[in-house]
């Protein structure tokens, strides 16, 4: 293993260990599949910013024309205002690629892990596990 | 025989003395202390405090040896009385590792009633510390809920039992708040895993400024009533530059409803 591949292993668990403890407020084990997240593409048809989790709601077209409606929730707003979300950072009508940890029993619900926007940008549901230090 | 009666007569007097003194002396299992120490000069506890997610996170349970719940009821150091764990177990948490936010026996979530302390810091958000020479008032984001610490105060003989308990503080090593709470009503559990308390929850709790950005929080929960010994839980918190109180964690049945019916109730693992 080459010493970039060293540091780009260590950089990836780093990542997963910090955002592990970050995992949505409700997350659960035995609901929801941490193990990898379902990727796909949608719309953004509602974003709630509000109490006790916000819910992001997107419809996924499949290959045969059939729309699925998705629900995807964050931690709360206080916390997403921590990790530098606002309730402006969706808006209906926004292609995405949506990364869930899905329901385990096959409902179209999950938790975020993140989001990429159409220019590319990524929204981290965990984001940062902490703000930076004030100066 | 007569010397060697009075000296076992002497010897007998001596010992009830000096237990009765030591009695007196030490404060029963879930008593306050009667005199509180005299402060030294007060910690700066400046600036806004977030569950510190380097280090623990926020987690569920006070067991610290078990911050998932994964374990709850069976934690190893948790010294249950046999029907606090009973009642334990016998709670639905709304969160954790099996959760049931619609059907939860949660008193905060369920009746959006105050989580008191400890269980408000089980809450991903952020606590200020507003310091004066009389009081110094703790603010939390969720509620929005504060409490009130007295300083150079003692607690009330026969407090009346509240959501947050009756607080008094005294400042240890420039560095260290110590915040000594009695007079608690039973309604909140500890923490979001459900574990119970009673009126005779004696709680101390001691915020130490570890460095510019640190702030770590010890705590006694000593409950002759729920646990055969007092034992110690954990948090530790940083500094954060994203401000206090944007956003109002406010507790709303209507938002509670609409978030288990979009998702936590579609979520159920099929019966």
């Amino acid at each position: 293993m080459t010493n970039r591949s060293v540091i780009l292993v260590g950089f990836v668990v780093g990542i997963l260990a910090a955002a592990a403890p970050a995992r949505a407020h409700h997350g659960a084990t035995n609901v929801y599949d941490f193990s990898k997240p379902v990727v796909m593409k949608g719309t953004i048809t509602k974003f709630e910013w509000l109490n006790p989790h916000n819910q992001i709601y997107f419809d996924v077209t499949d290959e045969k024309g059939v729309v699925s409606h998705w629900i995807a929730a964050t931690e709360p707003p206080q916390v997403m205002l921590e990790r530098g979300w606002s309730r402006r950072s969706l808006k209906e009508g926004d292609e995405v690629t949506v990364y869930v940890f899905a329901a385990k029993n096959g409902a179209k619900v999950g938790n975020l892990q993140k989001i990429v926007l159409a220019d590319g940008k990524e929204l981290f549901a965990n984001g940062p596990p902490a703000p930076a230090p004030a100066k | 025989m007569r010397n060697r009666l009075m000296f076992l007569a002497t010897l007998s007097l001596g010992v009830v003395t000096f237990s009765l003194v030591v009695s007196a002396q030490t404060p029963a299992r879930g008593a306050a202390p009667p005199n509180p120490p005299a402060s030294s000069k007060p910690a700066d506890l400046a600036g806004d405090w977030a569950p510190d997610g380097r280090r623990g996170g926020i987690g569920q349970s006070l067991s610290i040896s078990d911050i998932r719940g994964a374990k709850r009821g069976n934690e190893d150091d948790i010294p249950y009385q046999p029907w606090a764990r009973e009642k334990t177990l016998a709670e639905r948490t709304s969160t954790g590792p099996d959760p049931q936010f619609g059907n939860t026996t949660d008193p905060q979530v369920l009746y959006c009633e105050p989580p008191g302390v400890p269980h408000i810091y089980l809450w991903p958000i952020k606590t200020k510390f507003i310091q004066t020479p009389e009081a110094v008032y703790i603010l939390h984001e969720l509620g929005p809920y504060y409490r009130v610490v007295r300083l150079n105060s003692k607690h009330p003989d026969d407090p009346d039992p509240q959501w947050w308990g009756d607080s008094i503080g005294w400042y240890e090593n420039g560095d260290t708040l110590v915040v000594d709470t009695i007079g608690f009503t039973d309604k909140t559990w500890l923490d979001q895993m459900g574990h119970p308390h009673t009126e005779k929850l004696h709680l101390t709790e001691r915020y130490k400024r570890v460095n510019a950005t640190t702030l770590e929080l010890d705590m006694v929960i000593d409950d002759p009533g729920a646990y055969t010994k007092p034992w110690n839980s954990h948090r530790n918190f940083t500094i954060s530059n994203t401000g206090f109180l944007r956003y109002q964690q406010i507790c709303s049945v209507r938002e509670n409803r609409r978030f288990e019916e979009n998702l936590a109730k579609p979520a159920l693992p099929a019966k």
